[in-house]
């Protein structure tokens, strides 16, 4: 499943917020159909390289190559090889002035020039896919967290990318909601899309990813298959995080 | 006090009062609507990126904002016809509406841009990200989610602005336009009483302010049930 060909290469990026050091030359790489889980304590620059990789925040120094072409604001792919990525947030940021419909067709409609029929017909494949179906028509205030968080991915998914990133996508949920949504990302990560998610749901990062970065104060500590991280951390960081929040 | 109460509380004279409201209230909505125009430009400047613009835009409303609207009145009363004059050689008398209203609709332009401005920037950057992530454009963004989320938090202070228009429109009394104000003057005048007229006026001015904010506080509610 997991092939050679790099899908997103990151080298040596660098961010700072003022004189905080948030992304302190971090280099990682993630192959197609692979998953790679990004944790460590908050604070620790892990959504910050995320946002890095996807171009939210502009890394400062280093670079961000997407299926081995550079992504550079200047560049007239840029906004093409944007779209191959797929972004879920903490707080969803569906729009509330429009139906789950709206949410999941206008990028359709307005960046791929999909006809309203057909971008209609690929936003109910998704919102079957994520459960949602009879939900089409509603506003997004009406949906509970953990659906709206399943709006937002399939709203992420209509666009057809190649990778999915996710940034802390159950931090803002009822802890009831979590599974769901986890649940959703599972089914996506058998279908082999390639995934990096930022997350504090160990379970999650255990049984689903196969390669886990811990960082801390913007570096990168430790790199590892998932199993071998959470079984035998190699740092003395790493043990001391998985102490605190393994329960 | 009033002692003239009786000759005054006429159907001519309250038609008469009438015809100020209306003049008011007409001067006030078109200073509005003109008002939202500069607004829309001056908070279009504000948030642009180019720092002169933002320069411009910040400039317009400190000015405006920063000095009394009645001498804003005065120095447009004065300034235009010398500016037409020494252009044209001739003379120049403006209607006393048409310069009320100029003054106004610049003097409203300052706060809607600031109301226009405070609300596309009240919008959460979430929905700006959420966008970007899609592929939407900066104009596909502000078109299509932000300005539809920004409009319900510009309509309610719109409202609350026309209603100072209508009570601000009295200013213009002072530069001769017989808007509800100087009616109410013209008529207190007349009988030699003036607290009749003037307390009449007041209730005119109320019964347009207070049904305007009677609907004001309708639509919020409306305009809350989706959030």
């Amino acid at each position: 499943m997991i092939s050679n060909d790099s899908m997103i290469k990151v080298e040596h990026i660098t961010k700072r917020f003022g004189k905080k050091v948030a992304v302190d030359d971090v280099s990682l790489n993630l192959n197609r159909g692979e998953i790679v889980c990004l944790i460590g304590p908050s604070g620790s620059g892990k959504s910050t390289v995320l946002r890095c990789i996807d171009h939210l925040e502009k890394p400062e120094e280093g670079q961000v190559y997407i299926e081995g072409q550079l992504l550079d604001q200047k560049d007239k792919n840029y906004s093409m090889l944007r779209r191959k990525m797929g972004f879920v947030f903490q707080h969803f940021n569906l729009f509330p002035n429009m139906t789950v419909m709206g949410n999941l067709t206008v990028a359709q409609i307005q960046v791929l020039h999909r006809d309203e029929a057909e971008a209609r017909e690929i936003a109910l494949k998704y919102l079957r896919i994520v459960d949602l179906e009879e939900k089409q028509d509603e506003f997004p205030n009406k949906l509970s967290g953990g659906q709206k968080q399943r709006v937002a991915i399939a709203r992420s998914l209509c666009m057809n990318p190649e990778i999915m990133l996710f940034d802390e996508p159950t931090s803002a949920l009822d802890p009831e909601m979590v599974i769901e949504v986890l649940e959703v990302m599972r089914n996506l990560a058998r279908e082999g899309m390639t995934m990096m998610v930022v997350t504090h749901e160990m379970g999650f990062a255990k049984t689903v990813a196969n390669r886990v970065i811990f960082l801390e104060d913007g570096k990168i500590i430790e790199e590892n298959d998932a199993r071998s991280f959470f079984e035998n951390p190699q740092t003395d960081r790493a043990k001391l995080f998985l102490s605190k929040v393994m329960y | 006090m009033f002692s003239a109460f009786d000759q005054i509380f006429t159907v001519a004279n309250m038609q008469y009062l009438l015809r100020g409201a209306l003049i008011s209230l007409g001067i006030a909505a078109v200073s509005l609507l003109i008002g939202l125009i500069f607004g829309i430009i001056g908070a279009s400047c504000k948030i642009s990126k180019h720092a002169f613009l933002r320069a411009i835009g910040n400039f317009y409303v400190e000015v405006i904002r920063g000095t009394p609207m009645l001498l804003q009145i005065m120095i447009i009363f004065n300034v235009i016809p010398i500016i037409v004059t020494s252009f044209t050689g001739q003379a120049f008398r403006m209607n006393y509406y048409v310069i009320g209203i100029v003054a106004m609709s610049i003097n409203s332009g300052a706060y809607t841009t600031e109301l226009i401005r405070s609300g596309i920037n009240g919008v959460d950057k979430g929905q700006w990200e959420a966008c970007e992530t899609l592929g939407l454009t900066h104009w596909q963004t502000m078109r299509l989610v932000v300005l539809p989320q920004a409009f319900k938090r510009i309509v309610p202070p719109v409202v609350s602005e026309f209603i100072t228009l209508i009570k601000d429109s009295s200013l213009i009394s002072t530069i001769g336009a017989i808007e509800l104000m100087n009616s109410a003057k013209v008529l207190g005048a007349t009988y030699y009483e003036y607290m009749s007229p003037y307390c009449l006026a007041a209730v005119f001015y109320l019964a347009m302010t207070l049904t305007i904010s009677m609907f004001a506080k309708k639509l919020e509610g409306k305009l809350a049930e989706s959030d």
